[in-house]
């Protein structure tokens, strides 16, 4: 019982961060309807200049805020200069491509600028484990997760109860009438690259104590994130919390408990889960039904 | 912008006349067969290499480019005849060459039975299943230790050079390996002519005027992705054969995405265009190695973002750029003159 009760607080530990990635990942579809593979790595990048920062001496919180600052012009330049041009003529393969791409100019620039050995990154909260029960947690996983629940919270009051949320959700839902109504249709795109990319560096720098800070520290997780944002459906902020935690916690079971799957194997649950949700349930759990007119 | 304009326009393949088509073909054959008689071992095995990336970027040549199917996996295909060549022909002593048959026939019935679900998912959602199968085939080979020998990976001393030619074992191998790409190019330009090339284009461009001139999407394309699984396969065969070593390690997302430099940066649509990307990847590494080790991936990402934003046509494009005014002007280089 033990065991399985620590299985389930470290799948919501993991899940906190697999959740955190689905939603920049779902902020990225909503704006342009693909998914970014470079995800993990503009957030493992901003994390790299959180820490280049620290190692000068700004402080931690001064050094975070510049680089989540950073990252959203960042990912917001991004989208301008190499997603842009291309949304409207070309197709899936395209984008696929040139994201590709972006992720290995970000994995090899930062193994070139900071070197490939694994850094040692500073933790926002340090001291003991907190007693669950029978179950330990790591302070630091304790904020991971309420950040992402703040993170979610945040999202939802801008979506639902600022006029900039309501201008992203009618550029999502018809582009072309919210063009014509006079919205800034192409601004609000830009702020949700940029809100992902900020997004993606906060996570990096709250999971990088635990992981330890290295190019393509998050590479072994963009496949967990890509499944719970397909579960939780693609275009639903709340279906990638909820998603990222059910991937979490479905993995550490399934590496404990399932005969055969081990630690090396849980990737494979994650090849499961999404030929699963695609083939028999394509919108995810919380994704708006595709419909097409004939 | 009008020569951004002038790069991204669609041109067809160039229409040489047959005498100098048949000129080419015997100047390059003719290179390819000398080259390795005068060259160290090395250079060698990276040819035999490139032969082996080659085979895999024609049959995902065939799926994306002209079928129009994404697919980030077929390292997963690789890695399967890589290590069937290896545990049968090292550790169970088969002939060396049985592995080309074996790997092809299980690429083919693996890749149709992954196909035959997977297909029915469309770009994004299909690039998303298969770069899952392509982070997955890693703890996979770990997972089958018992017959893979997990981390460790095998070591191969196979295809032994034949006792009446006096050949070294690395140039043996650059032949074998050459011969089976030979094979698989012309393979792969017949299938990319004619009714079966036109059933792909048709599916590529449009699925309800293909149906309605009879031919099944589904079909084509888990045929298709089938027939790519299995040049994957031979690939990972000759891959074997070139580096005598298979491990878990090699097999993962970068090699995913190597495949997809080799057809982008080639030219997407072209079979020539499939080789021209292998020579890419191969030599890029080696020409940007002293200038750091992270040259050569910045290398990759930079290519394939260019591609995609510059030239959509790949190298084969700039070819394609440069020959068709000679085409026009030099006389009995073009047809019908």
């Amino acid at each position: 019982m033990t065991l399985f009760l620590q299985q389930i607080v470290d799948g919501l530990s993991s899940g906190a961060l697999y959740a955190a990635t689905a939603l920049s990942l779902v902020l990225v579809y909503r704006a342009s309807g693909f998914l970014n593979f470079a995800q993990a790595e503009m957030a493992t990048f901003g994390t790299f200049v959180v820490w280049q920062l620290w190692i000068w001496g700004v402080p931690l919180w001064a050094a975070v805020s510049l680089s989540l600052v950073l990252s959203f012009f960042g990912g917001a330049l991004m989208e301008r200069t190499l997603i842009r041009p291309l949304t409207r003529s070309a197709s899936h393969l395209t984008l696929i491509i040139v994201t590709l791409g972006v992720m290995l100019i970000l994995l090899n620039g930062a193994g070139w600028i900071f070197d490939f050995g694994v850094k040692e990154f500073p933790s926002v909260l340090g001291g003991p484990v907190v007693e669950l029960g029978p179950a330990v947690i790591s302070r630091q996983s304790l904020v991971v997760i309420c950040t992402v629940f703040l993170l979610a919270a945040a999202l939802w009051v801008l979506f639902q109860h600022t006029r900039i949320g309501l201008v992203m959700r009618a550029a999502v839902d018809n582009p072309e009438s919210a063009d014509l109504m006079g919205l800034p249709t192409g601004t609000v795109l830009t702020i949700s690259w940029g809100l992902a990319a900020a997004i993606g560096t906060l996570m990096g720098v709250l999971v990088a104590p635990q992981v330890f800070l290295a190019p393509g520290m998050l590479l072994p997780t963009l496949i967990y994130s890509f499944t719970a944002a397909i579960l939780g459906g693609l275009d639903s902020p709340q279906g990638a919390i909820v998603g990222g935690f059910i991937v979490g916690i479905s993995e550490n079971l399934a590496g404990s408990y399932l005969p055969g799957i081990g630690a090396d194997f849980k990737q494979a649950v994650a090849l499961a889960i999404i030929m699963a949700v695609l083939l028999f349930k394509s919108e995810g759990l919380f994704g708006t039904k595709g419909v097409i007119r004939v | 912008m009008s020569m951004l304009a002038a790069l991204h326009r669609h041109r067809p393949r160039l229409a040489v006349s047959r005498w100098s088509s048949w000129l080419l073909v015997i100047v390059v054959l003719g290179y390819l067969l000398y080259t390795p008689l005068v060259s160290v071992p090395f250079a060698n095995t990276q040819k035999s290499l490139i032969f082996s990336y080659a085979l895999v970027g024609l049959g995902l040549n065939l799926l994306t480019g002209l079928t129009g199917q994404i697919s980030l996996g077929h390292g997963a295909f690789f890695a399967l005849g890589a290590y069937l060549c290896a545990v049968l022909v090292g550790n169970e002593g088969w002939f060396y060459l049985s592995a080309v048959p074996v790997a092809g026939v299980v690429g083919f019935a693996l890749g149709y039975l992954f196909g035959r679900p997977a297909l029915r998912l469309q770009g994004l959602a299909l690039a998303l299943v298969t770069l899952a199968l392509a982070l997955v085939t890693p703890s996979v080979i770990k997972r089958l230790d018992g017959i893979t020998q997990g981390r460790e990976g095998i070591i191969l001393d196979i295809a032994e050079p034949p006792s009446f030619v006096s050949l070294d074992q690395d140039q043996w191998i650059y032949y074998v390996n050459l011969l089976i790409l030979v094979a698989g190019f012309v393979v792969c330009e017949r299938l990319s002519r004619g009714h079966i090339g036109r059933s792909m284009i048709g599916v590529r461009d449009n699925e309800n005027v293909a149906m309605t001139l009879g031919i099944r999407p589904a079909t084509v394309k888990t045929r298709v992705f089938a027939f790519s699984a299995a040049m994957a396969a031979i690939g990972g065969v000759t891959y074997a054969y070139a580096i005598q070593f298979v491990g878990p390690e090699a097999f993962g997302l970068d090699l995913a995405i190597a495949f997809i430099t080799v057809i982008v940066v080639g030219g997407l649509t072209s079979n020539a265009g499939a080789v021209l990307g292998a020579v890419f990847i191969v030599y890029m590494p080696s020409w940007t190695q002293e200038i750091n080790q992270s040259a050569a991936g910045i290398g990759y990402g930079v290519a394939l973002v260019l591609c995609m934003l510059v030239l959509p046509a790949g190298l084969i494009g700039l070819v394609r750029i440069v020959g068709h005014p000679l085409v026009r002007r030099v006389p009995f280089l073009g047809p019908n003159r």
